[in-house]
């Protein structure tokens, strides 16, 4: 009977912890809205490995008290990276890209000195450099008709 | 008795993925503190296997590899206006779909080639043929066609193509020791898992084409996404009709390694804008100052 009890409570507990309401950014960086709207302007930046509490989801955002926070940039698990003994086979996607592990900038390297001509890392860094700012693309869409009601304000 | 609940705990948290969980967070003061809870929750876990468990970070370097393949089979063209051009209207599209950030963003190339083709690799990398934009004849087919790449880099396809061996030998050389640094013997071996998995994506993007199945759901996100952002969705109809015309005229690329266009209309049924559309004659101006072929 005291085994059946504790065993439901661990159920409970079990539950609990699996909607658990800290969310982390598995993304550089992100915006933080101040509306659940993707044209909305933003609050803030949301780096890599921060933690936010999320206060409820709303079309697709999480709201958090910085401002709203796209789901597809964050993870509503939580990455264990305590105990100081790096990642290994046992970590989680979240923890490889927490702990900048797995395939990283170091396995790139050695298959960029494997593959020689056959690639052209200079090109694709080039490439990453041609970014647009928020001010500058919600400029451009309001120009061209683009911004819904709603939108950046 | 306390192991026993803790166990009956992880058993119990399976079904949400428990490798995911800190138990140590939970424990209270009901859990003798000398147990080391991580290391029984990792004890639990299991090595990650198939393509859904690639990570954010992983899927950012896999599409760097892809790229930098991509970019020795055809040239970058230098034009800095229409490349910039191209890269405000594909992140309006993907700011309007259901992956607006990817692990550092999208990212546009125009490439120097005549050949109508246009391909996304993982992580937001987009590519489209100086020969496809001059078959685009305005900033709302532009979009549909940039909206098609950003789908497939939202909905993974190019992920999917890897082969599950490849993943499972680089989750299995992760999972040979808790490593901080690797080892050479560690960076060898994982090279050569993603060596592997570059070639696969590379393979079905430029050689062989995603499935059918993909396609039409690549056009369907597309045709949303394109929506969402205000675009016209039935502009990417217009540019496949177009297609359909130059795909007489003979051609690789994209015919080769994509359903006909006509199949494509037709999968994609009507199309109607959203509230918010609004003609504009400031969309044609930029578009026919910036894509001047």
């Amino acid at each position: 009977m005291k085994r059946t009890i504790l065993l439901g409570a661990a159920l409970a507990l079990s539950a609990a912890a699996a909607y658990a309401s800290t969310i982390t950014v598995l993304v550089q960086e992100t915006a933080l809205r101040k509306r659940a709207q993707s044209y909305s302007p933003s609050s803030g930046v949301a780096r890599l490995g921060q933690t936010f509490e999320s206060l409820g989801v709303e079309a697709g955002f999480h709201k958090t008290s910085s401002g709203y926070i796209h789901s597809s940039a964050v993870t509503t698990r939580k990455a264990n990276l305590s105990g100081g003994d790096g990642v290994g086979g046992s970590a989680t996607a979240d923890e490889v890209t927490l702990a900048g592990k797995g395939f990283n900038a170091q396995v790139e390297k050695s298959y960029g000195a494997k593959n020689g001509s056959a690639v052209n890392f200079a090109a694709v860094n080039s490439m990453e450099r041609r970014v647009v700012s928020e001010a500058e693309l919600f400029e451009f869409l309001r120009a061209g008709g683009l911004m819904g009601e709603g939108g950046s304000k | 008795m306390k192991r026993l609940l803790l166990l009956g705990f992880l058993a119990s948290a399976g079904c949400q993925g428990l490798q995911n969980l800190d138990v140590s967070s939970m424990t209270g003061g009901r859990i003798n503190s000398n147990v080391d809870l991580t290391k029984v929750a990792k004890g639990v876990n299991q090595v990650r296997k198939g393509f859904s468990e690639i990570s954010e970070s992983e899927e950012y370097y896999i599409g760097r590899a892809v790229s930098a393949q991509v970019l020795t089979r055809y040239k970058p063209l230098n034009d800095p206006g229409l490349n910039a051009y191209a890269q405000k209207v594909a992140q309006a599209v993907a700011l309007a779909s259901d992956r607006p950030s990817t692990f550092k963003g999208y990212h546009v190339q125009v490439l120097a080639s005549d050949e109508i083709n246009a391909f996304a690799a993982p992580g937001g990398f987009i590519f489209v043929t100086k020969g496809m934009l001059e078959l685009v004849r305005s900033e709302d087919e532009l979009a549909g066609v940039l909206a098609h790449e950003v789908a497939h880099i939202a909905k993974k396809h190019g992920l999917k193509t890897i082969q599950t061996s490849r993943l499972t030998s680089a989750f299995t050389i992760l999972g040979s020791e808790a490593a901080k640094n690797y080892t050479p013997q560690q960076v060898s071996q994982l090279t050569s898992a993603f060596e592997g998995a570059v070639d696969d994506v590379v393979n079905k993007l430029v050689v062989n084409g995603y499935s059918r199945d993909k396609e039409y759901e690549a056009d369907k996100f597309g045709a949303q996404y394109a929506k969402a952002a205000n675009y016209d969705p039935g502009a990417l109809k217009a540019f496949l009709e177009r297609m359909e015309k130059a795909e007489g005229s003979g051609g690789g690329g994209m015919f080769k390694t994509h359903p006909s266009p006509a199949k494509r209309e037709a999968e994609l049924g009507s199309l109607s804008p959203s509230s918010g559309y609004k003609r504009s004659s400031e969309r044609g101006r930029r578009f026919s100052a910036a894509v001047q072929l």
